[in-house]
C-alpha cells in the first residue's frame, strides 16, 4: 500500500469540503496535499511530485480554469480532475482538463474517477 | 384700402359737385349783375325818350296855344301856352336830370333849352305883347323866323329822342348778347364741371373698385388658406395615432377623431353633445373606482393634466382597454377656457410588453441567482455526501462525532442559503415590515461567492435594525441588482460600500420629507458618464453587452417608485476620485403607489 500510494493535490477554497475530501482520499490510500486557493495550489504543484490534481473550479482570485492552464504549462502529464458546484462549465475550460465532475455526485464517483485517471496512460 | 382712405374718397366725391355748384352760382350771380345793369341803362334810355316826348308835346301845346291866340287874339287861347310854359320848366329840368346822358345828348339838350329860350323871348313873347297891344302879327318874315326857331327846337328834340332810341337799341343788343354769353358760359361751365366731376368721380371710383377687388381677392385667398389649414388640421386630427376628444366649456363632446371613436366604441352621432364621462368612462385598474372626469380635473387645476396612472377605459361594449391620457384646456383669445381637449391612447399592448419585460427581468435575476445558489448548495452537498460515505464505510465513534458535526455545519449553511433564497421570491400582496439590515445581510450572503469570484471587497456600514414597510421580494431584487452592478463596475480589487442611514422627517424650504432610511451602495469603479447617467434608468440600456438585459435599473426604479421612494445616482469619472453612489430612499410608512412599476 505504501509503495503504490499516489500523491494527490486537492485545491478548494471550501475548507470543510477540502478536509472531508482529504480524509476520503487518505482512507482510500492516497497521500493528500491541500491548498485553499489557486496560487497556493500552484506552489505546491511546482514543489511536490504531484501525480494527480483534484481542482475546484470556483475559487476567489484565480479560478480552476486558470490554475489548470498554468499547471499544464509546467507539468502537462499530470492528470487534472476538475470539480465544480456549477452544473454547466464553459467548453474551453472542460477541454483543458482530463475529466470533470459536478460536486455532490458522491464519493464513489470521485474515487472511481481519480482511480481511472491514475491508470490511464497519459498521451504523449 | 384703409377705411380712412375710403372715407376721404367719399368726402371728395361729395364735395366736388358742391364746389362746382358754388362756382356756377358765383358765375351766374356775376352775369345776372351785368345784365341787370344793362337793363338799368335801358330803363334810363326809356326814361329819356318818355321825358323828351313829354317835352315835345308841351312845346307843341305852347306853339298851338300861341298860334290860336295869334289867330283869334282871344286870351283864352293863350292858356295852353301858359300852362305848357310852366310845366315845361319842370319837365326840362327832369329831362336834364335823367342820368346817363352823354356829351352829344347834353349838347342837344343845351341847344334845345337855348333854342326854346330864344323862341320864347325872341318870338313868342314879342308876338303876345304885340297882340295884347292890339296890333297884328301877320308879318310873314317874323312868322318864318318863329317857324325856323321852332324847327330847330324840333330837330333838337328829335335828335335827343333818336339818340336815346339808338342807345336803347344798342343796350338791348348788349343785353341780348350778355344773356346769350351768360347762357353759353353757364353751358360751357356746366359742361366742364360735369366732365371734371365725371372724370374725378370715375378715377375715385376706380380706386375704390380696385381696392374692393383687392380686398375681395385677399379675402378669397384668406378664406382659401383658412379652409386649407382647417382641412390640414382635420386631416392631422383624423390621422393622428392617438384618440382626441374635444369638449365645450360645459364638458360636452364636440368632436372625436376616428381613433377616439374606435377606442371608445361609440359613433360620433351618439357621442356629440353628450357629457364626456358618459362616453369616456374610466375607472381605476385595481380599485375599480371611477376616476375623476378629466374635464373636471382640468377645470379644477386649470392646466394641462396627465390622468391618473392605471386607468381603464370601459368601452361601449363593456370591454376594457388600458389607456394613458392627458387633458388640456382650450383657451380663446381672451384666455378664457372655451373647451377642453383630451388625448388618450391604448396602452394595453404596452402594458403587456411591460409586464413581459418585468417577468423576463425576474427570470434573468433568477437565472443569475440560480448559478450562485447551485454553487452554494452543491458545495455543502458534496461535503455531506462524502461524509456519509465515510461513515458508511466504517468510522470510529470519534470520527463519527467529527463527521456529524461537519455535516451539521454544512447543512446549517444550506438551510441559511435556502431561507435567503425563499425570501427572494416570496410574493406578498400587502406591504410587510422589512428589516433593511437583515435583508441586505442576506443578500450579501447569497452574493458572497459571486463577489469573491469578482475579487471585490465589500464594506458594510449598518446601524441597528431599521424597519420599513415594503414588499421584501421586490426590495431584494432592487438591492441585489444594485450590489451586482456596483461589484461588476468596480471589478477585481475594487471596493463596494453598502450602508444604511436613517432619515428623520425634515421640513426644508417648505417641502416635508417623510421619515425613512437611505440605502447607499457605493463603488470605486470607473464611474458613469453624464451622458449614460441620463439613460441608465431606461429599459434595455446596458453597458454590459450581452451579459446584461438592460432592465435591472429600470425595474429597480419602478419598484422604488412603487414604494413611494426615490432612487438617485451620483457619479464621478475623474482620474482620482472616480466611483458611483446609488442612493435609495425608502419611507418608514410609505404610501404604496400600486402599479407605479
Amino acid at each position: 500500500m505504501e509503495t503504490d500510494s499516489h500523491l494527490v493535490l486537492c485545491v478548494d477554497d471550501e475548507l470543510i469540503g477540502l478536509q472531508v475530501r482529504k480524509i476520503l482520499l487518505e482512507r482510500s490510500g492516497y497521500k493528500v496535499l491541500t491548498a485553499q486557493d489557486g496560487l497556493e495550489g500552484l506552489q505546491v504543484f511546482a514543489k511536490e511530485p504531484v501525480e494527480i490534481v483534484v481542482l475546484d473550479y470556483s475559487m476567489p482570485g484565480m479560478n480552476g480554469g486558470e490554475v489548470a492552464v498554468r499547471m499544464r504549462q509546467t507539468k502537462p502529464q499530470v492528470p487534472i480532475l476538475l470539480l465544480s458546484a456549477y452544473v454547466g462549465l464553459p467548453a474551453e475550460v472542460t477541454a483543458l482538463v482530463n475529466l470533470y465532475m459536478t460536486k455532490g455526485e458522491g464519493a464513489e464517483m470521485l474515487l472511481e474517477k481519480v482511480e481511472s485517471l491514475l491508470h490511464t496512460p497519459v498521451s504523449e | 384700402m384703409e377705411h380712412s382712405t375710403f372715407k376721404r374718397i367719399l368726402l371728395q366725391v361729395f364735395l366736388l359737385p358742391v364746389f362746382a355748384l358754388l362756382v356756377m352760382a358765383v358765375a351766374l350771380y356775376v352775369d345776372v349783375r351785368g345784365s341787370n345793369s344793362t337793363v338799368d341803362l335801358i330803363q334810363q334810355s326809356d326814361d329819356r325818350i318818355t321825358q323828351a316826348t313829354l317835352v315835345a308835346k308841351l312845346i307843341v301845346d305852347e306853339e298851338s296855344g300861341l298860334r290860336g291866340y295869334q289867330t283869334t287874339s282871344d286870351q283864352r287861347f293863350l292858356e295852353p301856352y301858359n300852362k305848357a310854359q310852366v310845366l315845361l320848366q319842370t319837365q326840362l329840368a327832369a329831362l336834364e336830370n335823367v342820368p346817363g346822358a352823354n356829351q352829344s345828348q347834353k349838347d342837344h339838350l343845351q341847344r334845345l333849352q337855348d333854342g326854346h329860350q330864344t323862341w320864347q323871348v325872341g318870338f313868342a313873347e314879342p308876338l303876345i305883347a304885340t297882340i295884347k297891344a292890339g296890333g297884328t302879327a301877320n308879318d310873314v318874315e317874323q312868322n318864318l323866323h318863329g317857324k325856323a326857331l321852332m324847327d330847330d327846337i324840333r330837330a333838337d328834340l328829335d335828335g335827343i329822342i333818336h339818340e336815346a332810341q339808338e342807345r336803347r337799341n344798342r343796350r338791348i343788343d348788349r343785353w341780348h348778347l350778355q344773356v346769350r354769353t351768360m347762357l353759353e358760359g353757364i353751358f360751357v361751365l356746366a359742361l366742364v364741371m360735369g366732365v371734371i366731376i365725371g372724370l374725378f368721380t370715375r378715377s375715385r371710383l376706380h380706386a375704390v373698385s380696385d381696392a374692393y377687388r383687392t380686398s375681395v381677392e385677399t379675402l378669397r385667398l384668406q378664406t382659401n388658406e383658412l379652409f386649407e389649414s382647417e382641412q390640414e388640421l382635420r386631416t392631422t386630427l383624423a390621422s393622428i395615432g392617438d384618440g382626441v376628444i374635444t369638449c365645450n366649456a360645459e364638458g360636452r363632446i364636440q368632436m372625436m377623431n376616428p381613433v377616439a371613436l374606435e377606442l371608445t366604441g361609440w359613433t360620433i352621432d351618439e357621442a356629440r353633445n353628450q357629457p364626456l364621462e358618459q362616453i369616456f368612462h374610466i375607472v381605476n385598474e385595481t380599485t375599480r373606482a371611477i376616476v375623476e372626469n378629466p374635464v373636471d380635473k382640468v377645470k379644477r387645476l386649470d392646466r394641462v393634466v396627465g390622468l391618473a396612472n392605471h386607468t381603464v377605459l370601459i368601452r361601449k361594449d363593456c370591454t376594457e382597454l388600458h389607456i394613458a391620457d392627458s387633458g388640456a384646456p382650450i383657451r380663446d383669445k381672451t384666455g378664457r377656457t372655451a373647451g377642453f381637449v383630451l388625448v388618450f391612447r391604448d396602452i394595453t399592448l404596452e402594458r403587456r410588453t411591460q409586464d413581459a419585460l418585468l417577468a423576463s427581468e425576474k427570470l434573468a435575476v433568477a437565472g443569475r441567482l440560480a448559478a450562485t445558489i447551485a454553487h452554494e448548495i452543491h458545495n455543502p452537498l458534496d461535503s455531506v455526501s462524502n461524509l456519509l460515505y465515510l461513515m458508511r464505510t466504517g468510522a470510529t465513534p470519534e470520527e463519527s462525532v467529527q463527521f456529524m458535526s461537519m455535516a451539521e455545519q454544512e447543512l446549517a449553511r444550506v438551510t441559511q442559503i435556502s431561507r435567503a433564497m425563499l425570501g427572494l421570491y416570496r410574493e406578498s400582496k400587502t406591504p410587510v415590515q422589512v428589516d433593511l439590515r437583515e435583508m441586505l445581510q442576506e443578500i450579501l450572503l447569497l452574493m458572497e461567492r459571486r463577489l469573491t469570484d469578482l475579487g471585490v471587497t465589500v464594506h458594510v456600514e449598518m446601524p441597528d435594525a431599521i424597519t420599513i414597510d415594503g414588499f421584501p421580494a421586490e426590495l431584494r431584487q432592487v438591492f441585489s441588482n444594485l450590489i451586482t452592478n456596483a461589484a461588476e463596475a468596480t471589478g477585481k480589487g475594487g471596493n463596494v460600500w453598502v450602508g444604511i442611514t436613517p432619515k428623520l422627517a425634515t421640513t426644508a424650504s417648505g417641502i416635508r420629507t417623510e421619515p425613512g432610511a437611505t440605502v447607499q451602495i457605493q463603488d470605486d469603479g470607473p464611474g458613469i458618464t453624464a451622458e449614460d447617467q441620463t439613460q441608465i434608468f431606461e429599459p434595455f440600456f446596458t453597458t454590459k453587452g450581452e451579459h446584461g438585459t438592460g432592465l435591472g435599473l429600470w425595474v429597480s426604479r419602478g419598484i422604488v417608485n412603487k414604494h413611494g421612494g426615490k432612487i438617485s445616482v451620483q457619479s464621478d469619472t475623474s482620474e482620482t476620485s472616480h466611483g458611483t453612489v446609488i442612493s435609495v430612499f425608502l419611507a418608514t410608512k410609505p404610501t404604496i403607489q400600486p402599479g407605479a412599476d
